[in-house]
């Protein structure tokens, strides 16, 4: 290109510099030029993070209630027979520093034994005899509480090993059917969030297609002005996390109030049921609300952006 | 400096020439007309200077951006260096005029200060000072085209092109516009290239005249008529 003269003087450099509350203030502009659309995605999404909520709640639920109803953690050991009482302490003491293990109790066998008497109604003479006669049928007794279900394969195994452990009880099969049952829930359940969270992006993009193409002319005229493609994207990025923020918030309103109704009634009415406290939940909740409500308004301004920054 | 070498651009959705060999060069600082009737290939040829499309073959040289084998990402970079003046004004309708002209500004980056101190001064020179706080729409025809004009001065560019700039606006708005385009190009040495098909205007002036016709120039004279 040496055929090309030498053009003249370049203007002199000047330094760039763009004001980022100028951005926000466009957005927030923009947002309210097209208020009925932006309180459409607001609502459409705010229905979605309510319905990805209260899904996620009932799993949760459903999870603290299998717990609760079917008390599985629980492994009972019984010593051997007439052990003397300091080798079954030391038995104890072994067991309670065994991995998984959360908690220990010891039954001895007169506990046992009124327990049992309490079971059977109408019996307690037969059992008040064995009791005065010293013939008690039943071996000292541990009850363990342990931590992790998917564990106790190991820790079955392991109290076995001890010395003067006659029995072990446990619950492994309903213990393992019941670990794959929630196994197979968490598949279903994440499986129906991503489908929701993509109907939700989805719908998310077709409303902001909307905002978009009503400004389509205006980003053609920034486009032949000499703006870069960042600076047409960047109010709508902050546009799509205004909508997603402001989405999270009224879903979070939403949801606590229809949680709190809820709790209320279970409360009062169905007291088999427990609920988890929406004060432990919910932290969790509005992170998860902002952060989905967030992802989705910008993943949607900018995918119906893509088409528009071509020309 | 505007060079267009063997410059052919078909569009391929149906194939059509719409400019055939078309060469020419302008100079810095020189005003020029490029004239032709209705399909010609004009706006076409504005397409081709913004870099909306790049020419099927050949080459178009234009302030030192060699245009085909400039990559997307310069685009607006190069595009900066021009100023367009649309026949439909293209303002921005929300903004007030002082806005229009501001954003353009704002979108290079420029400065608060800097631009508070040159938006007054190019509203004074266009003499739309006293509408500075109106929107597009209060205006007349002619002041918008003047909007655009002060807008498309904004960043100072060497060139200036107008795609039919009186288009859309009466006779005596027209020849305004145009000794306003004249000015700027005698006041500031900028280039200026104006696309029309209006024969009043070509002829009131003695400037350079390229004439097209089906895609192919067919005259380049300085003081050319309209025929
Ligand atoms: N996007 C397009 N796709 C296909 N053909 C096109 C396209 N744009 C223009 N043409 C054709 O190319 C030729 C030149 O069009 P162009 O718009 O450059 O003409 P023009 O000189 O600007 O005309 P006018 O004075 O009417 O504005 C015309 O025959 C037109 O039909
Ligand atoms: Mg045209």
């Amino acid at each position: 290109m040496n055929h090309i003269p030498k053009m003249q003087k370049q203007p002199p450099k000047m330094k760039k510099s763009y004001n980022p509350f100028m951005f926000i203030a466009e957005a927030f502009k923009n947002l309210w030029r097209d208020r009925v659309i932006s309180v459409a995605s607001i609502l459409v999404l705010a229905s979605c993070l309510v319905l990805l909520g209260c899904f996620s709640l009932l799993v949760v639920n459903i999870n603290v209630n299998m717990e609760k109803l079917v008390s599985l953690n629980e492994i009972v050991v019984f010593v051997d027979y007439d052990l003397p009482d300091d080798e079954v302490q030391y038995i104890g003491q072994k067991i309670r520093v065994l991995d998984n293990v959360e908690s220990v109790e010891f039954i001895s066998k007169d506990d046992g034994l009124e327990s049992m008497k309490a079971d059977y109604a109408g019996f307690e003479d037969v059992f008040d005899e064995m009791k005065e006669s010293g013939d008690n049928p039943l071996s000292d007794s541990f009850r363990i509480k342990y931590k992790d279900n998917s564990k106790v394969t190991t820790l079955d195994y392991n109290l076995r090993q001890i010395e003067g452990v006659r029995k072990v009880n446990n619950r492994l099969d309903l213990a393992t059917s019941l670990e794959s049952f929630k196994n197979g829930i968490s598949v279903i359940f994440i499986g129906f969030l991503i489908v929701l969270f993509i109907v939700s992006v989805f719908i998310i993009i077709n409303t902001i297609k909307l905002a978009v193409n009503s400004h389509m002319e205006e980003i053609r005229v920034m486009k032949y002005i000499g703006a870069s493609d960042w600076f047409i994207v960047v109010p709508y990025i902050i546009e799509g996390t205004i909508i997603g923020i402001f989405s999270s918030v009224i879903a979070y309103l939403f949801q606590w109030y229809i949680y709190y109704s809820l709790e209320k009634m279970v409360a009062t009415d169905i007291q088999m049921i427990e609920l988890a406290s929406f004060g432990d939940i919910g932290g969790i909740v509005a992170l998860a609300f902002l952060a989905v409500g967030i992802l989705t308004g910008v993943i949607g301004s900018c995918i119906s952006l893509h088409k528009n920054l071509q020309a | 400096m505007i060079e267009f070498k063997n410059v052919k651009s078909i569009y391929k959705r149906n194939n059509h020439i719409a400019l055939d060999d078309v060469s020419f060069k302008i100079d810095d600082g020189e005003f020029v007309f490029i004239v032709g009737h209705s399909g010609a290939g004009k706006t076409t040829m504005t397409k081709l200077l913004l870099r909306e499309m790049v020419p099927t073959s050949g080459s178009i040289i234009v302030n030192n951006y060699n245009l085909k084998k400039l990559p997307k990402f310069k685009v607006p970079k190069y595009r900066r260096s021009l100023g367009v003046v649309f026949q439909d004004f293209k303002l921005f309708p929300k903004k007030t005029v002082y806005e229009n002209v501001a954003f353009a500004m704002q979108v290079v980056g420029t400065p608060k200060a800097l631009i508070a101190r040159r938006v007054p001064a190019i509203l004074k020179s266009m003499g739309l000072i006293d509408k500075a706080k109106n929107i597009p729409e209060e205006l007349s025809g002619g002041e918008q085209q003047r909007v655009a004009i002060a807008r498309a001065l904004a960043n100072s560019p060497e060139i200036i092109v107008a795609d039919e700039p009186t288009g859309n606006i009466d006779p005596q708005m027209a020849a305004e516009i145009m000794e306003l385009l004249i000015w700027i190009n005698q006041k500031f040495g900028k280039t200026v290239v104006v696309v029309t098909h209006s024969e009043n205007l070509v002829n009131t002036y003695q400037h350079r005249v390229i004439r097209l016709d089906h895609g192919k120039v067919t005259s380049d004279r300085v003081g050319g008529m309209f025929e």
